[in-house]
């Protein structure tokens, strides 16, 4: 089930849908909702849920693949689709499940300030809704300064500035991160490890991606 | 920021320097007719023309609360399913001028710990999560459950994938 994080709603989703020429459930979320009510601040970001309804895995920075961004730059992993594959055949036995203690420990959990963005962050989106860009954009700055680490206000708030949403605004964030991960790290076995001078853009002190 | 406040403070404050007296407050100016208001609650933009003006807290009609939010007046409590506020006559959440009964939607709030954000120039009204109904998420590890267009504009609720395995993915095109 993909879920687009997109204010623009279905016309900015709508494209990306028919190039992956989908047949899963896709949905759009133009309050980014989902990111709301599973504590997530970046995309991509997947969790897995049991025939119960039960969280197996969430909040981790989740490419299908590796992806190379031109020379040595790369995010993701050869080894997500793999797990999926393996949950899905073995289920439970799964070793890529998480008991409910890990799923527990690995929610994000949000401060007072962090609770409020998400009501200001629909404002903004009321109002984006109808045209009021600039009044969008006082709450979204606001949605911004209360949850400093969601990854998905700043870069949502950017892509409708001339900077775009992955220009000098997100570089100089990212590399402001010090030793916090720009996507919360797999916990997955390296089955297919990247060539040796690879640099994960996810992680810490990488060069930014070249533009 | 003129104009832009956190509502749930703005309670808060109201509640600590004005007491008792708020409520005689909007007992006198309860009279003026206030604008319709927007309210934003989980995904859903409602127009409510009836409100006291108020220009700390929004006060709405028990029909109006529940059509906003699904909270219901019971009694003397408000509930949503098994979570419930006591709402006792003239209390902060629950009052009646000329015969009619309004509910401090804000003050409803800020019992429930919810989160809320308001452009008051423009009469725009933005509700969180309500944290009681998150536990099940927080301590449980249960899948929030949620309601969305999918492309053809259908609403796609994730609990009816019940009995499948779900791999939920947020994405974005920026």
């Amino acid at each position: 089930m993909s879920v687009a994080q997109d204010t623009g709603g279905l016309p900015a989703a709508e494209p990306w849908y028919e190039r992956a020429k989908a047949t899963y459930t896709t949905l759009v979320d133009a309050t980014h909702r989902v990111s709301s009510l599973y504590n997530l601040v970046n995309v991509p970001s997947a969790v897995w849920i049991d025939e119960q309804g039960r969280i197996l895995r969430i909040n981790e920075g989740t490419y299908s693949r590796r992806i190379f961004l031109g020379g040595k730059f790369y995010i993701g992993t050869e080894d997500y689709t793999p797990a999926v594959r393996d949950w899905v055949a073995k289920g439970p036995a799964s070793p890529f499940v998480w008991t409910p203690q890990q799923v527990a420990a690995k929610v994000r959990r949000r401060t007072s300030d962090e609770a409020l963005a998400e009501p200001t962050f629909k404002l903004g989106v009321y109002f984006f809704q109808r045209q009021d860009q600039d009044r969008a954009r006082l709450h979204w700055k606001r949605a911004e300064e209360l949850s400093p680490d969601s990854w998905n206000y700043h870069r949502q708030d950017w892509t409708f500035t001339d900077d775009g949403s992955s220009g000098r605004n997100w570089t100089e964030k990212r590399d402001a991160l010090g030793d916090t991960p720009y996507y919360e790290p797999l916990d997955l076995p390296s089955v297919n490890p990247p060539p040796p001078d690879a640099v994960d853009v996810g992680r810490p002190g990488s060069t930014p991606v070249p533009r | 920021m003129i104009g832009v406040i956190d509502a749930l403070r703005g309670v808060s404050r109201t509640a600590v320097t004005a007491g008792v007296t708020a409520a005689a407050v909007i007992a006198s100016s309860a009279a003026a007719a206030a604008a319709p208001v927007m309210v934003l609650y989980n995904d859903r933009v409602v127009e409510v023309s009836r409100t006291l003006a108020d220009p700390d807290d929004l006060w709405v009609i028990p029909d109006d609360l529940t059509r906003i939010s699904g909270f219901a007046l019971k009694g003397n409590r408000i509930c949503l399913d098994r979570v419930c506020v006591p709402a006792p006559p003239n209390g902060d959440v629950r009052i009646v001028r000329s015969g009619q009964t309004w509910i401090s939607m804000t003050e409803l709030a800020r019992q429930l710990k919810q989160a809320v954000a308001v452009d008051a120039e423009r009469g725009v009204w933005s509700f969180g999560d309500v944290p009681a109904t998150r536990a099940s998420f927080l301590e449980a590890a249960l899948a929030p459950d949620f309601t969305l267009p999918n492309r053809q504009g259908q609403p796609v609720r994730l609990s009816d994938f019940r009995g499948k395995k779900v791999l939920l993915v947020t994405w974005a095109s920026w």
